[in-house]
């Protein structure tokens, strides 16, 4: 097997208040090999977001380390994609110049910008909304428009923070195969957390369980359905089985 | 859709050109009262000048030409002053808004040099720098930095912390930390401070001129007191208004110009 893209070892984290030592995450191991598709369940609380941070660089570990394609993310870099809880838009700027704004950032020529920016708002069906502002949208084409800044730099990791969380179970059900579509077309590296255990099955090659904080991996379930998956495949009965096997790893984790 | 949309735009025509004329309309008849009881009480023009009188020593100091050399005066002295208020107080909150040691630091004093009312201070600042310009630009810049100062840290502060970790993840540097995300998000709260500290600055003028001058709108107020020239003081004041209303005027077109997704 060929070196694993994101390597994550042993990762210690805790938060202090004020004197108090509240430990978060205790040694959580996981690696990601190029193009795959990872899903974190686990039970609310138990610290999916830090570990989200810590793999982003956006926190520093206490212990262990983060590395992708061997360079350690001991702070933020482009090379990481993050799509938050929310879409977190800038109200001031338009569709196109929300998804712009990281070429903008790493002083992408202006010609390049507009065809990249066109070419990712037309893989997420906005390009109608292009000079649209943030407030004009729905929660689902928000977070549509997040995707596409996520996506428009070209990042190695696809970091995903329950993206369809804060939206409604129809669009929530839509979005997730948008996402597999948009994952099959460009086989991006993508770790994502998540509260739901179908669309943790639905989506992943592997499923990784965490325990209650601390946290760390207490189970690992590979998906081996077949793709692309259409929405045939929620009725099949490998998949009732994967979805009983995740669940029953997180009761036992509690 | 094309024609429901001119229709709008008509309805919103009619609707504007009604609220003018309403404007005109109160206008009109409060000079009719004014003049109705000067009639009316009989009183002396030293002491109520009406409408007509004070028009016609406007025409005198339009044609004379000191009418624009005093408004002009003043009006210089506003803008140097606002804009070095809002230069130093938009410099100095944006540093208090990052910086917790140099807010406790330097609040106390910022707070207790607004509890001494500008009246006192614009003395001292006529010692100091002369009966000239300078004087003037400082009572100026000092009324404005207060507000200002205030809503730059408020403004800024107001940068939730989810869209810094996005450019954190995005390797923006300072710079764009700034340009790209803190100006914009902070230029709202920024514009409001503007629109009060513009109206101000007029008041700054005025007292700093009162104190001494031999030009501006201020000195035309206190010459107008001193002769008994009740006319020329309404005139000052007048002008006064209209030098207020117009720099306010001004923020408020830069609030449309800047702030355009807020109506989207």
């Amino acid at each position: 097997m060929t070196e694993p893209l994101l390597v994550v070892e042993k990762l210690a984290m805790a938060y202090r208040q004020s004197r108090r030592r509240l430990p978060v995450l205790a040694e959580v191991a996981f690696q990601a090999a190029e193009g795959e598709f990872l899903c974190l369940v686990g039970p609310s609380g138990c610290g999916k977001t830090t570990l989200l941070r810590l793999i982003a660089g956006l926190e520093r570990p206490e212990a262990g380390g983060v590395y992708l394609a061997g360079v350690p993310m001991d702070r933020p870099r482009r090379r990481v994609g993050f799509l938050f809880q929310e879409p977190r838009l800038m109200a001031w700027r338009t569709v196109a110049a929300n998804v712009a704004l990281p070429l903008e950032i790493s002083g992408t020529p202006r010609v390049e910008v507009a065809r990249r920016v066109q070419s990712l708002l037309d893989w997420v069906g906005l390009a109608g909304f292009a000079a649209a502002y943030p407030a004009q949208l729905s929660g689902g084409m928000a977070q549509r428009v997040a995707l596409a800044r996520a996506l428009v730099y070209d990042p190695q990791l696809l970091l995903l923070d329950e993206p369809f969380g804060a939206l409604d179970a129809l669009t929530r059900e839509r979005m997730a195969q948008e996402l597999l579509r948009i994952w099959q077309a460009r086989r991006k590296t993508v770790v994502m957390v998540t509260h739901s255990v179908p669309e943790a099955v639905l989506l992943a090659d592997r499923v990784l369980v965490l325990g209650p904080r601390p946290a760390s991996v207490v189970a690992e379930v590979n998906v081996g359905l077949p793709r692309p998956r259409g929405e045939a495949v929620l009725e099949t009965p490998a998949f009732a089985a994967l979805a009983r096997r995740v669940r029953q790893a997180l009761d036992d984790a509690v | 859709m094309n024609g429901s949309k001119s229709e709008y735009e008509q309805e919103r025509a009619r609707r504007g050109a009604m609220h003018w004329g309403w404007i005109l309309f109160s206008f009109v008849a409060s000079l009719i009262a004014w003049q109705g009881v000067v009639w009316l009480g009989g009183y002396p023009p030293f002491i109520l000048p009406g409408p007509l009188l004070v028009l016609e020593r406007l025409a005198e100091l339009v044609a004379d030409g000191s009418l624009w050399f005093h408004t002009w005066v003043t009006l210089r002295e506003v803008l140097a002053g606002l804009g070095l208020g809002t230069l130093v107080a938009t410099i100095l909150g944006y540093g208090l808004a990052h910086s917790s040691v140099a807010e406790r630091l330097l609040s106390p004093y910022i707070v207790a040099s607004q509890s001494v009312p500008i009246v006192a201070i614009a003395p001292l600042l006529v010692i100091w720098f002369g009966a000239g310009m300078l004087s003037k630009v400082l009572v100026c810049a000092l009324i404005v930095f207060f507000p200002i100062l205030v809503n730059t840290v408020v403004g800024v502060r107001s940068v939730g912390r989810e869209l810094r970790d996005l450019m954190q993840v995005l390797e923006a540097n300072r710079w764009q930390m700034l340009w790209l995300l803190e100006v914009p998000a902070a230029l709202p709260v920024l514009l409001g401070g503007l629109k009060v500290g513009a109206t101000l600055a007029v008041i700054g003028a005025v007292v700093g001129e009162f104190v001494a001058s031999d030009r501006g709108l201020g000195y035309l107020l206190k010459q107008g007191q001193q002769l008994y020239d009740t006319s020329l003081v309404f005139v000052g004041i007048a002008v006064l208004v209209v030098l207020a209303q117009t720099i306010y005027g001004t923020v408020v077109l830069l609030e449309r110009l800047f702030l355009r997704w807020r109506e989207a």
